[in-house]
């Protein structure tokens, strides 16, 4: 008699990642034992690295963070390879701190080929003193299940996005842009969807307008959600903050302010 | 008696509410706006038993402009209200201010603490590090550089707003804060931030009360905390729920202003 074989752990398909998903991981301490092995592997023996108030090396909290995301189980045969890092220190990790890893899904987006996606995970190092040690974005390409369509309510920035925002708009809008012939730019990240408006009616919505956007509101993944999820439009709030931004002509990015904050309400219908 | 009191040769319009003969507490409002700020606070304070004066600055609500034009001088504002005290026969008094007003009264603190039976200055550090820049407020002088004003101001009021307002109160004073001329907002915006306080705080004698709230995204509490440990004897209170405006989003505001004010005379004289 053989026993049957283990079913395999293919953890989450690319289908079953949804923008805004978060997840924490357990605690983990770190040791000097840590750090021997991390002088050990990186050859870097700075002073910094040297002592009893040693910082442990910057790529240690990186390699951490990839373990504690692996203790969550979401990643099993799905997960293909890792596409990029992008990665700020905050303050430093010392031996006898105790690190745990926050995580939200911050993007995701089929490939061309249909059958896998990017996953982008914004990860967070957090000690258990609540101040963040590291943080940044990991993308993971990840499996399909089937071949789509995927929703787009959360895919900022992209097209089908802008056209779901556009159709979401309040009709308060028309009289708003009753008297304005322009492009409104939308970006998060790297993804730009333009916005061609023209007497109070979005007339056409594209990656690139002929002419260009007037203006580009920006903001990275994380703040589209927080624009999205918070309970009230915090569009003013994070415009006054610093958290989104403008480019191109800042006049009539102003101007629009009320027509940009219907925007953002479009968006967190859709979302 | 309320109406109008020449005051440095222009009208300035004060309302004068209460018993002639009780102490006195001088009310003072935010960038741009007027005393309405203070409409639903006054019936409460006078029936706690104080008389309660409540003007509006030049150039403000209907007070007529100053003579030079707006005022960007935090200090002019104070030496005004001293010159407003002498006209209406106040000798000594309490002050209560927000925003602006807060910090005129920190300088009313310092320019004539002998005169002051206590102050409570809300929302105000001493100094603002420079931000907004005063550069960029006074390319908006120009009534056509600041574009969407008015809806700007409302959708930011409302952004500022603590967590605990009830959303038709948060509306209500959004709303009442369309009412402001740009030039003389942005003029009262360049004295806040460019009046720095902070060499002189040591020298204020008179009982001092800083107020801030939790949810206020123009002030940092921690500035706030260090402006009340430069001051002999002064409190700091951090307001969990409120925003910039304690005194139009807390309903029980006015016993909440008592209890500050009786603390604060304690011991001193009679409240």
């Amino acid at each position: 008699m053989t026993a049957a074989p283990a079913p395999v752990d293919t953890g989450r398909w690319f289908e079953d990642f949804a923008v805004g998903e978060r997840f924490t991981s357990a605690a983990r301490p770190v040791t000097a034992d840590d750090l021997a092995a991390f002088t050990r592997l990186s050859g870097d023996d700075h002073p910094l690295h040297v002592g009893p108030d040693a910082m442990l090396q910057g790529p240690f909290g990186i390699a951490v963070a990839m373990g504690l995301l692996q203790s969550l189980g979401l990643h099993g045969e799905a997960v293909q390879g890792l596409l990029d890092t992008h990665w700020t220190y905050r303050a430093p990790i010392r031996v006898g701190d105790v690190v745990h890893l926050e995580l939200t899904v911050a993007r995701v987006r089929r490939t061309r080929s249909g059958t896998r996606g990017a996953v982008t995970r914004h990860m967070r190092l957090v000690g258990d003193d609540g101040v963040t040690r590291q943080e940044g974005t990991t993308t993971a390409l990840v499996a399909a299940r089937a071949s789509g369509p995927d929703d787009d309510g959360r895919a900022f920035g992209t097209v089908g996005w802008g056209r779901a925002v556009a159709a979401a708009l309040d009709p308060e809008v028309t009289t708003l842009l009753e008297t304005w012939d322009g492009t409104v730019g939308l970006r998060c990240d790297d993804e730009e969807v333009h916005l061609r408006v023209y007497r109070g009616a979005v007339i056409d919505v594209s990656r690139r307008a002929p002419h260009g956007a007037t203006f580009t509101l920006v903001a990275d993944a994380l703040t589209w959600l927080e624009l999205v999820e918070a309970p009230e439009n915090p569009f003013l709030r994070l415009a006054m903050t610093g958290r989104l931004s403008a480019t191109g002509d800042g006049y009539e990015y102003l101007r629009l302010t009320r027509a940009l904050h219907l925007v953002v309400d479009a968006a967190r219908a859709i979302a | 008696m309320t109406g109008y009191v020449t005051v440095d040769g222009t009208l300035a319009f004060v309302e004068d509410h209460g018993d002639p003969a009780a102490p006195p507490v001088l009310c003072l409002h935010t960038a741009g706006q007027s005393g309405v700020q203070w409409r639903h606070v006054t019936p409460g304070l006078v029936a706690a038993g104080y008389r309660v004066i409540v003007p509006d600055l030049p150039g403000h609500g209907r007070s007529e402009p100053a003579p030079d034009g707006p005022v960007d001088d935090l200090g002019a504002y104070a030496a005004w209200l001293l010159a407003l005290a002498d006209a209406t026969g106040l000798d000594r008094f309490a002050v209560a201010g927000c925003s602006i007003g807060g910090k005129i009264a920190l300088d009313l603190a310092v320019r004539a603490s002998d005169r002051l039976t206590a102050v409570v200055a809300m929302a105000a550090d001493a100094w603002t590090g420079g931000r907004p820049s005063p550069r960029g407020l006074r390319r908006e002088l120009v009534d056509v550089a600041a574009p969407s004003r008015s809806d700007r101001t409302e959708l930011g009021t409302l952004a500022v707003l603590g967590r605990a307002t009830e959303p038709e109160r948060a509306r209500l004073i959004a709303a009442m804060h369309r009412r402001e001329d740009p030039v003389v907002s942005n003029s009262d915006l360049i004295g806040w931030a460019s009046h720095d306080l902070r060499e002189q705080l040591a020298a204020i004698t008179c009982p001092l009360h800083l107020v801030v709230g939790a949810d206020d995204l123009w002030l940092d509490a921690d500035r706030v905390r260090w402006a009340a440990s430069r001051i002999p004897g002064a409190r700091c209170t951090v307001l969990d729920g409120v925003g910039h405006y304690p005194m139009e989003e807390m309903p029980g505001f006015p016993a909440v202003l008592d209890g500050w004010l009786r603390e604060l005379t304690a011991g001193t004289e009679a409240a």
